[in-house]
């Protein structure tokens, strides 16, 4: 039970990462990416072919993250910023399916290149565990859990001390207002958009290191999603405990239910907290 | 002009309904059984997403179900227009049991509800067959591939009838009320959330069926494989790309997924998928209205050329 739960820890830690991405963009714009999952695991062959060629994975992060950053910044750049001037409902709609097709060609694409079989980065200290208290701690989970933890007190500093954060969070919080007080809206707009893409890289790192295929990105995606939910609509401070709470409840389905039916857990919980709770379970301010 | 329609729809079905008796082929039937099965799966669709702008992630969950139980019903010896009919109605009253919530939810996230929807159905329907179904030997004897293409046939007829039917009526009015302008629709009378139930039980309904239809015509399957997510982007891809809202462009669309399906099949995997995908992001930017909204932008534009030209007869076709 003690070993469940710390998986289910660690697992948390990665789907608040994931959820990082999502609320950003969903927090600033009202747009829903549903390509995150999709783009993660682009990150993670990116990151595969520089193992190939011998450079570590977590080396190979930083590159990542400003490839998919640029990426991020070009697709805003011809597609999504076509959307900002529609009002909310239209943001989300249409930004969900223009998402919805570019999952659908950064899958195929990726099936087309890399084939659908299931693939995994393998560094020699991937299956290394650390001993504490009679459990194991996988040293990768660990790694995850603190470069989640680092990435967040990152995030949290630069939207709340910095000017340009700052800018953000007006945005977010008063799209119109923030314009008139002289916030360059579609450059912030931009911006947060390619920040949100680069965050993909560090799962990418971690889905890279367990195991990925072309059509898993949904999957993943889903676990950003379940957790931005729970944590409330642009509630970014909290994605991390959502994720936590995700993953734990996870491990304990896995010992009540079974394994094969973990996904389910997560998405029963979110029909039900769409359902019941529309405004998220740790919502704290209004944005 | 609805005359004309009217003529080239009966013409179409009467010239499908003739094809087999020049058709050899098991190859072009299966092809033309397939479009079929995507034309009732896109037009249900439509009626939902197109008419009532309820878009679904998670009419895979609805075909599924549909295909269940009627290949369950089917295989335990119940003959096969009440098994289509009861897996058509299951299919509704998960529709009713699951679906419903999600309309409670805000509009704008009904998709994203769908969709976990059709991936909760999928996971717990693998888990719980995770067998294929094959057909015992006396099912395959009597196998008649002409059977199931009347049969999805008079199910596609019935499915286009179904929704140009309740599009014209004061229903459809209500329904399109609500895509538009929701809060209008409401100010205006229109009970928004019993329409919508409406809309996504008939669309489930018809589904079911093609599900139902699915599951007469594969020999041999996963049970899965009709809960996987591709059923419910299939309709959407389709649909967009034809032309959303519109009775003829799902069946548009359909055939031009099938055509470059089939295209591609022979080279490459999964291409039209990547075409499809890129085609779809390109009409949502930029062309509302699909594939059947081009001829009409045309027209436009050659009217408009039209114009320049003194004398022509186009410049007073409004003041005679």
């Amino acid at each position: 039970m003690g070993q469940t739960l710390v998986y289910g820890f660690l697992n948390g830690a990665l789907y608040g990462i994931i959820a990082l991405g999502i609320a950003l963009v969903f927090g600033v714009m009202r747009y829903l990416n549903l390509a995150q999952g999709s783009l993660i695991i682009l990150g993670a062959y990116g990151i595969l072919f520089l193992f190939h060629i011998g450079i570590d994975p977590f080396a190979s992060m930083p590159l990542i993250a400003f490839l998919l950053f640029l990426l991020g910044g070009a697709l805003f750049k011809v597609s999504f910023s076509r959307l900002i001037m529609l009002p909310e409902t239209g943001r989300i709609k249409n930004s969900l399916l223009i998402s919805f097709g570019l999952m659908l060609l950064i899958d195929n694409l990726a099936t087309l290149l890399w084939t659908g079989d299931e693939r995994s980065i393998t560094p020699t200290y991937s299956g290394l565990t650390l001993g504490l208290f009679g459990l194991r701690f996988p040293l990768i989970g660990c790694v995850g859990v603190l470069s989640a933890l680092v990435i967040i007190v990152a995030l949290h500093t630069f939207l709340a001390r910095t000017y340009f954060g700052k800018s953000i969070m007006a945005v977010s919080q008063d799209y119109e207002a923030a314009s008139l007080l002289g916030v360059n809206v579609n450059f912030i707009c931009l911006v947060s958009f390619a920040i949100s893409v680069g965050l993909a890289s560090i799962p990418s790192v971690l889905i890279g290191l367990k195991s990925f295929s072309p059509t898993v990105g949904i999957q993943w995606f889903n676990k950003g999603i379940i957790v931005v939910m729970l944590s409330g609509i642009g509630n970014i401070n909290g994605v991390f405990p959502a994720g936590l709470l995700l993953g734990i409840m996870e491990a304990i389905s896995v010992y009540i239910f079974g394994a094969p039916y973990r996904e389910v857990t997560g998405l029963v919980v979110f029909v039900l907290v769409m359902v019941l709770f529309p405004k998220g379970l740790f919502k704290r301010q209004e944005l | 002009m609805r005359l004309k329609a009217w003529i080239s729809f009966c013409l179409a079905i009467l010239l499908f309904a003739l094809l087999p008796a020049v058709i050899r082929s098991e190859y072009l039937l299966n092809l033309l059984l397939m479009f079929f099965l995507y034309v009732i799966v896109a037009q249900s669709w439509n009626l939902l997403g197109g008419f009532t702008g309820q878009v679904s992630l998670g009419h895979s969950a609805f075909f599924g179900t549909g295909a269940l139980i009627t290949r369950l019903l089917w295989t335990a010896g119940v003959p096969i227009v009440p098994a289509l009919i009861a897996g058509s109605l299951s299919s509704v009253v998960l529709a009713v049991l699951v679906g419903v919530p999600c309309l409670r939810m805000r509009s704008a996230y009904f998709p994203i509800g769908t969709l976990a929807l059709a991936m909760i159905a999928q996971i717990t329907v693998a888990n719980l067959f995770p067998l294929p179904g094959s057909l015992s030997s006396g099912y395959l004897t009597g196998y008649s591939m002409l059977s199931r293409y009347y049969l999805a046939l008079v199910v596609a007829v019935l499915t286009v009838a179904v929704v140009y039917w309740i599009v014209r009526s004061r229903t459809g009015l209500a329904l399109v009320g609500i895509r538009d302008d929701e809060a209008a629709a409401e100010a205006m009378g229109v009970r928004t959330f019993k329409h919508k139930v409406f809309a996504l039980m008939v669309s489930s309904l018809l589904v079911g069926l093609g599900g139902g239809i699915f599951a007469y015509h594969q020999v041999s399957y996963y049970y899965y494989a009709p809960f996987e997510l591709s059923w419910s982007f299939l309709p959407t891809l389709t649909t967009f790309i034809g032309g959303l809202g519109t009775i003829t462009g799902p069946i548009l669309g359909a055939a031009c997924f099938l055509g470059l399906s089939e295209l591609f099949a022979i080279s490459l995997g999964e291409v039209h998928l990547v075409v499809f995908a890129a085609t779809f992001i390109l009409v949502v930017l930029f062309v509302p209205g699909g594939l059947m909204s081009i001829s009409a932008r045309i027209n436009n534009f050659t009217m408009k050329l039209m114009r320049r030209i003194p004398g022509n007869p186009a410049d007073h076709g409004a003041d005679p």
